[in-house]
Parts: structure tokens; sequence; C-alpha cells
């Protein structure tokens, strides 16, 4: 399997800045540090879209500027389609960086103004910018508006522009640091919708994608790695994460009644009433059997109306992993 | 080459959509300009034309160049910064600097506009006390004329980036541009002859690009000096040069490399 992005032991570490009366008050005391990522594995496959999830302040924007050439790292190496990113000039053609900073645009020149001026910086050749330009307007679902003012653009608008950007000089692989963020949920489900089905699909980008949205990672990334204080604690497919140490299953029961001290291979997790039937939540014990369960409930007199299994979701992955993580922090 | 030449073409039509879009503020700007010549032709008129130094040349058309070209060096020191904390400001520099292109180039095209329009602000200048004021322009050696303009930007984009490393590298304000700015006014020949100041400080306006692209230009605009007449003072140019630019360039890049280090090269 080709991995066009991997990262191996990447260390980084920021050195606080101090306002210049502490200097004068303190010159010798050690300046603060922030340890944003320490030694980060990851490898992503062609073709993929990979999801980098964590919540605020994990490392996901500092792994991806040092992926995205904007950083070094202090230690360790992150390589892009075969080239350390040390060697900027090979590695910036294969990359499309999308931010998720609305502002990086020119705001008193219009969209293709803008897309025009970062042609030259991206080397699209000059009898193909108009046409390349064009493509990308009408694909992002921009080229009517295409020459207003970026200041006039709504966040959706500006997001697309910023896709289109990214997509200038046509590379195979693209980072997108929270694209969703600022939103509407309507521009963001077709955001999403474009990534995976044009971007992804159609063109066969590999994407990595750093976001905190957990249903955004669930409906768009083949795999997920989940960051936390500049460690991946978790990696795999969405699935694998979200089963991850979980050893029960879940079911939720429709039931006319529910036998009052009901004792059979399971807990009862939550019940509720509804539509003259009572919904029970249960989880199966390590060994325990549903038709074990179904049989006791049966024999007991009660109707069974419904049985659903439910599959952990990823909130819940993530909420184990944080707790986890803050165990760690707590245990001396 | 013809590539970054294209770049640099690319940032120059950007900022004239953008300057052009404040259309009045540009118009405001013209004309306060014109009212400056005209404030400086009547100042000129108390000095006595037979000062040290002036040459022989009128006050009036001495002061003008000494202002037009001390806004180009200002231009200069502080282009190269302010565009880039701009740029940092406005979140556009890391869009720029995740492109194929060069940071260097990204860094010494951001000041193309400002170095035009400069270079019109000059010639605005010279119109206006031509027409007007009937100063006399001597047109026999552009050539060195044109020499000297392309050695004083240099030199003067060799400064200015030497700023706008230190603005990369340390995240304050500019002491560099404070200090560079105000000698180059003091020193450089630019609004009284250098000759006038006391014989011990006299020396500093030699180390100053200023000082001998003024007196190139002063030569061979007002006086029809030639190019053998001022190879001296081209030579003294040139050597300035040469040491700013590479200067400033290794600057940049330490000051690039570090930032990229300490992950603060966007921020500001």
């Amino acid at each position: 399997m080709q991995h066009v992005v991997e990262a191996s032991q990447v260390v980084k570490t920021f050195v606080k800045k101090r306002p210049v009366n502490e200097l004068v008050r303190h010159p010798f005391r050690r300046a603060e540090r922030v340890r944003a990522l320490r030694g980060v594995d990851l490898r992503v496959r062609a073709g993929e879209i990979f999801g980098l999830l964590g919540p605020n302040g994990a490392g996901k924007t500092t792994l991806l500027k040092i992926l995205s050439c904007l950083v070094l790292p202090d230690s360790g190496r992150a390589v892009i389609g075969g080239e350390d990113t040390v060697h900027e000039g090979r590695v910036k053609p294969k990359i499309g960086l999308v931010h998720s900073d609305e502002r990086s645009f020119y705001w008193r020149l219009s969209g293709r103004e803008n897309l025009r001026f970062f042609s030259h910086l991206y080397d699209v050749p000059r009898r193909k910018m108009g046409a390349r330009i064009d493509e990308l307007l009408r694909r992002v679902g921009m080229l009517e508006d295409a020459d207003r003012r970026f200041a006039d653009y709504s966040s959706g608008m500006k997001q697309r522009l910023a896709v289109a950007r990214a997509l200038l000089h046509d590379p195979p692989i693209l980072l997108m640091d929270e694209p969703t963020r600022s939103l509407d949920p309507a521009s963001a489900m077709s955001l999403r919708s474009f990534v995976r089905e044009e971007l992804n699909g159609r063109d066969g980008k590999t994407v990595l994608l750093a976001t905190h949205n957990l249903h955004e990672a669930e409906t768009l990334c083949d795999r997920v790695a989940i960051l936390v204080r500049g460690k991946i604690r978790r990696i795999g497919t969405v699935d694998e994460v979200r089963r991850w140490d979980v050893d029960e299953r879940r079911f939720r029961l429709e039931v006319d009644r529910w036998p009052p001290g009901f004792r059979g291979p399971c807990r009862v997790l939550s019940e509720e009433e509804g539509e003259g039937l009572r919904r029970v939540t249960i989880a199966l014990d390590r060994d325990g059997r549903l038709d074990g369960v179904l049989r006791a409930l049966l024999d007991s007199g009660s109707a069974v109306h419904a049985c659903d299994r439910i599959e952990p979701d990823l909130e819940e992955a993530f909420s184990r992993i944080l707790e986890e993580e803050t165990e760690a922090e707590a245990t001396p | 080459m013809i590539r970054s030449l294209r770049k640099i073409l690319a940032f120059l039509q950007r900022d004239f959509l953008s300057e052009v879009s404040y259309r009045l503020a540009f118009f405001l700007q013209v004309a306060g300009m014109l009212l400056s010549v005209a404030a400086f032709y009547f100042i000129t008129k108390m000095m006595n034309p037979k000062t040290e130094g002036l040459d022989g040349i009128e006050p009036f058309p001495w002061v003008l160049l000494g202002l037009s070209f001390q806004y180009y060096f200002s231009t200069a020191l502080y282009a190269f910064s302010a565009k880039i904390r701009g740029e940092q400001m406005l979140g556009t520099l890391e869009a720029m600097l995740v492109s194929p292109t060069p940071t260097s180039i990204v860094i010494f095209s951001e000041a193309t506009w400002d170095f035009a329009f400069g270079a019109i602000r000059v010639a605005i200048y010279l119109l206006f006390a031509t027409l007007v004021f009937g100063v006399k322009l001597y047109a026999t050696s552009l050539g060195t004329l044109a020499l000297g303009v392309v050695l004083t930007l240099l030199s003067s984009a060799g400064l200015g980036i030497l700023s706008a490393s230190f603005i990369l590298y340390f995240k304050r304000g500019d002491p560099v541009n404070f200090f560079l700015s105000a000698v180059t006014t003091f020193f450089g020949n630019v609004f009284f002859p250098s000759a006038l100041l006391p014989a011990p400080i006299r020396w500093v306006s030699n180390f100053l690009p200023i000082k001998w692209s003024l007196d190139v230009v002063r030569g061979s605009l007002l006086q029809g000096k030639t190019l053998r007449d001022l190879r001296g003072e081209i030579l003294n140019l040139a050597v300035l040069t040469l040491v700013l630019l590479p200067l400033g360039l290794f600057f940049s890049r330490i000051a690039i490399r570090k930032a990229k280090r300490e992950g603060s090269l966007v921020q500001y």
C-alpha cells in the first residue's frame, strides 16, 4: 500500500514569547515551553480521506503546518509524496492547503482576481490560467459570483473559494484544516459532499482533514487518527476506532412491559416510555447472548416489538480517550 | 527568470487593483504632494543659493530631489516590513508561503507596487516643478540617471529586506527602520548639504546610499553631468549596493528559517 503522507516521530515544542517587561525583570528565567507534538507517527494512503481528530490545542494544525512546510519539526521526519518536507520546492507542488481562516484573501479584489493572483504563485501556465480558474469556479459553484468583491461573499462562498485556490495547481494531496468550522449546516454538508464525491471520488485526491467535528469525520473519512496533547492515541478505520476497547454490545428493545426485577445476562442502561411501549437500552454481559435475554423476556410474558443494535459512536470513543488522558495526567 | 518576473508583475497588478479601489484617497494623496512641492518652493526662497555644498544648484530643485528620493528610500525601508506585517494580519501570508513560490520572491515582490508608486511620485514632483515653477531638467545623461535609479532601488531594497527580516525574526516594533530613517534624513544630503555638518560627524553620510544616489540624480538631472563626471559617485553607490543587498537577503534567509523553527512565520 502506497503512503503519500508520512510522519515519523515528529516532535515540536514552541517557546512562549515573553513580554519585554518580564524580560527586563527576569532576564535569565527560562521561557515557558509548549509541547505541541510528542512523537507523532502517521501514514496516509494514496486516495483515502484521512481524518485527524482532536480537541482544540491537540496539535492538529501544527502537524498540518509541518506537512505543508510552514513549520520545521524539532525532530522526526515528515514526508509528502516521497519527499522530505525540508525540500519544500519539491513538496509544495504536491499539496494544496485549505485554511480554516476565511480572511486569507484580498477583500477588495474579486474572487476571480484573487484566484488569478494565486495562480501566478502556484505556477499555473499563463495560457491555461483563465480556463483553469473558470473550471474551478464552476466546480465549486462560484462562477456566477466570481466578479463580485471577496468582501461581499458569505462564509460558505469564502470557503469554497479557498478550496478552489488549493486546487489551482491540481495537487494530488489536499490538507484541510477545519474547513467547515465557520459554515452553517447546509454549507458544511455541501462542502463535505464535494470533498467526498468530487475531490476524492472523481479526482482521486488524497485528503488529510483536521477536524474536531466528529460527525464530519464519521461521514467523510476512511480512516481517522485521534490526536490528544500532541500524541496519536488511536488510529484505524472509523469503525475500528469507535469499537476500540468496547467489549459490550448494546441493544434497544421495544417491549409492551418490562418485568419488574428482570434478571438476564445484561445490564439495563436506560428505560423510557413512548407510544404505549417501553424502550429499554441494555448492554449484554461479556459472555451474554441476545437470545438468552429475549427468551427470558418472552417467558416472563412480555411481547418484544423491536430489537435494534446500537453501534458505539465516535463521540463515545473520543470521550473515553479524553477520560483516559485526564486520568493518566492526574496519576502521579 | 521569466516566471519570477511574472510573479513580481502579479504582485504589482494585485496592489494596483487594490489601490484604485480607493480612488478618493489616491487623488487626495496626489493633491497633498502638489501642495508640499509648493510649500518647499517658498521655503527655499529663504535659502542662500551660494550655500556651501549646493554646487551651484538652485535651493528649490536641490531640496525637491532630496525630498522625492528621501520618500523613495523611506518607502523601501517601510514597504517590506509593513507589507509582510499586513499579510500576516490579513492571513494571506500563509496562503502565499504554502505555494511553490520561494519565500524570498514573495518577500521581494511584496514591495513592487510601493517602488512603482514611489517612482510615479518622483515623476509627479518633477513634472510639477518643471511646469509650474520653471525648474530646468537636463535629459542629456538619461543612461547615468537610469543606472543611478536602479542602484538606488537595489540598495534601498537591501535595507528594506534587512528591516523586514527584523520583523520576521523578533516580531516586535522595528528599530532598524526608525534608526535608518532618522539617520538617512539627517546625514543623507536630503534637506541640506552634508558639507554643512561639523567635520567630525560628516563622514557618516559617506556610508549612506541615499547620499550617493542624490549626488548622481542631482548631477545628471540638474547639471547635465555625464557618467564620466559621476563615475566616483556611481562606484560608491554600487559598492554599497553590493554590500546591502546580499546582506539583506542573507538575513532574510536566517529570519525565515528561525521563524519556521519557532512556528512564528505566519503569526503577527
